[in-house]
């Protein structure tokens, strides 16, 4: 979790105070005298108590949304839903091994291609500072605020259209483009927290770049570029849009099964879509717990 | 890091020059500009420049299959299919006007609903609930933001819609003020619930990054404030929200994002009308939802290039946000902002 540095959303150190700073000093004088305690009091805590009440409002949906996925999931999950192939509409017994295998495929290839690229591209936005590393950053900005539909038709139009065939090599594809602006910044994010000094202090010594990179730049990064890398492929892991041009049967995904039998009017059909769901949203929560986790004792480990 | 490039040790220094790379002639005889140059194995510069050049390859290449494979919608309908004109593929019209106003307005209802909830949220939970709620609290919203769209869409398809049907809808069309909003029969899939799906979906996001900001206002500004006999609201009210509004742009800016761009779960619940809805009952479509609807089906040629071009329109649209979102929060004093929130979700 990155927090915000002061300097970057206050308005600035105090001793130059700005004409803003004052201004807004000058209207905090003017409440206080202007309106009785009591009056400001009462203000303050109905706007507190207004505040309070979005907890409850904001959080109320989330919860229903995680409980009603655990408990309609749980009645459809057992080994058997995870080992067999689904099954014909009607025929009892399906599972859902081959969307979970294919989602492993495709996620698969979409890590072989962004994470090596992400660091790479992070390490020459780290070592070359310069026009060119910032139009790469303002592209990786650009490009993580893309839809992820959009990414699904590049890849459509990059891979089948050009091979005539659906592939998981092309969703693949599809999810290394959407996790790699989010791996770029993230490890570029930690890469900053290496001082510049040891980095100097590598190459002092007589080390080349790239034993720098690997055995500074990297180690001390390293908390974060596991964390910022787990993170984007939980993201990746959920995304539907991507596979929907790509992949050639629904079934050989978890999010497409998902989506797909959701729309079906079968109780059996949406049986299997709450459970994939739930081993999605397992699979999603493990992978966000383990970014946390695993930053908190690398951090640990390398101080 | 296992890489066969990088594992010869580092050379000594001698002398006072340090070795290039390669072994072409001492050190000492060549030109000044390379003599200043670091030590690096010309194979980890081009990995390092490849994987660059790689990116921006794609990043271009993203926007030059959008752009070329629309051009033929572009040709047949004007530049004018991105404000007007409708989408019905039955009669050869192909324009995203009702998209475009469908995708407006389901992202404004959103941000309407997600907005106020979640400043309140943040606010409650950096400023005014104790810490034992407020960290598990906070660290359970953020797990939260990782829940996949299609699982949100898929809960609100199966539960929330019916509930919207039977319980919710046909309260509000008897509101009396807002009916003018809420009129017309009750489906379920509906504008609303649309709006209210990419709310869920949006909140943990805004949740997280505003309260990172407000959470990032220097204990000084709050100190002065007090000192200055605020109250605890005040305090809030005009030193923290003031302090903290560049990180909160950027939440609000990132889920209008989102919200523009999502598609999967928004295709679930609309109900895919591509009309100007009359009420936010009816049902709609958004650019994202007919491109999830419409390009399995798309006639070869002409239809797939609209489709395509609906793509092109909906990234212009995020772009469009991005870029003013980047502006204003520049223009108000702030640093950088789309990279925060792809690093914290």
């Amino acid at each position: 979790m990155r927090t915000l540095q002061a300097a970057e959303v206050g308005d600035g150190a105090l001793p130059d105070m700005g004409a803003v700073e004052v201004a807004r000093r000058r209207v905090i004088v003017r409440d206080c005298a202007r309106r009785s305690i009591r009056r400001r009091r009462l203000t303050g805590r109905t706007m507190q108590v207004i505040c309070l009440i979005a907890v409850p409002i904001g959080v109320a949906p989330l919860v229903a949304l995680v409980v009603a996925t655990v408990s309609k999931g749980a009645g459809a999950l057992s080994i058997g839903f995870l080992v067999h192939a689904p099954t014909p509409e009607g025929v009892p017994g399906g599972g859902i091994s081959t969307a979970i295998i294919g989602s492993g495929e495709i996620v698969a290839y979409a890590v072989a291609m962004a994470v090596p690229l992400g660091l790479f591209v992070a390490l020459f936005l780290f070592e070359r500072p310069g026009p060119i590393a910032s139009s790469i950053r303002f592209a990786a900005d650009v490009m993580s605020g893309v839809p992820s539909i959009i990414i699904g038709i590049f890849a459509y139009a990059v891979y089948v259209e050009q091979f005539h065939r659906f592939s998981n090599v092309a969703a693949g594809f599809a999810l290394g483009v959407l996790m790699l602006p989010i791996m770029i910044r993230a490890n570029e994010e930690a890469m900053r927290t290496v001082s510049v000094d040891l980095w100097e202090a590598g190459i002092s010594l007589g080390a080349r770049r790239s034993r720098v990179a690997r055995s500074v730049v990297l180690r001390g990064a390293l908390p974060g570029v596991v964390t910022g890398n787990l993170l984007a492929l939980a993201r990746a892991v959920g995304e539907t849009a991507p596979l929907l041009f790509t992949v050639a049967s629904p079934t050989l995904a978890m999010t497409l099964l998902i989506f797909n039998d959701a729309t079906q009017p079968f109780p059996d059909a949406q049986q299997t879509a709450w459970g994939t769901a739930l081993v999605l949203l397992g699979l999603v929560l493990i992978l966000s717990v383990a970014a946390r986790t695993l930053a908190w004792t690398l951090n640990r480990k390398t101080r | 890091m296992n890489d066969p490039i990088n594992s010869s040790p580092p050379s000594p220094v001698t002398g006072s020059v340090v070795p290039g790379e390669g072994g072409d002639g001492p050190a000492g005889l060549r030109p000044w500009h390379k003599r200043r140059r670091l030590p690096s194995s010309p194979l980890y510069a081009i990995v390092r420049w490849g994987a660059a050049g790689l990116f921006a390859a794609l990043v271009i290449g993203l926007l030059v299959s959008i752009v070329s494979q629309s051009s033929q919608a572009f040709a047949h309908s004007g530049l004018s299919f991105l404000w007007s004109g409708t989408w019905n593929p039955d009669a050869g019209e192909y324009a995203g006007g009702t998209l475009v106003v469908g995708t407006v307005i389901t992202t404004s209802v959103a941000m309407v609903i997600v907005v106020p909830i979640g400043l309140g949220i943040s606010v409650s939970l950096s400023e005014l609930t104790p810490r034992w709620l407020a960290a598990p609290l906070s660290t359970s919203i953020e797990f939260l933001a990782a829940v996949p769209s299609i699982v949100v869409g898929l809960w609100a398809l199966l539960v929330l819609s019916p509930l919207f049907a039977t319980d919710v809808e046909p309260v509000l069309e008897r509101l009396p003020v807002l009916d003018w909003f809420f009129h017309g029969p009750a489906y379920g899939p509906s504008i609303l619930l649309a709006s209210v799906v990419l709310a869920i979906m949006t909140l943990p996001t805004v949740v997280a990054l505003s309260r990172t900001a407000l959470g990032g206002v220097p204990l000084a500004d709050r100190e002065a404030a007090m000192a200055l006999g605020a109250t605890h609201w005040q305090v809030v009210r005009r030193t923290v929200l003031p302090g903290a509004r560049s990180g909160i742009a950027a939440a609000v800016t990132l889920a209008i994002g989102r919200a523009l761009g999502e598609s999967i779960a928004v295709a679930l619940v609309i109900g895919n009308r591509p009309a100007i809805p009359h009420s936010l009952l009816a049902p709609g479509a958004t650019l994202g939802s007919a491109i999830v609807n419409q390009f399995a089906e798309a006639s070869p040629g002409l239809g797939t290039s609209a489709v395509i071009a609906l793509a092109g329109t909906l990234l212009l649209l995020t772009i469009l946000v991005n870029v003013a979102g980047q502006l204003l929060v520049r223009r108000r004093g702030g640093r950088r902002l789309l990279g925060v929130g792809g690093a914290v979700v």
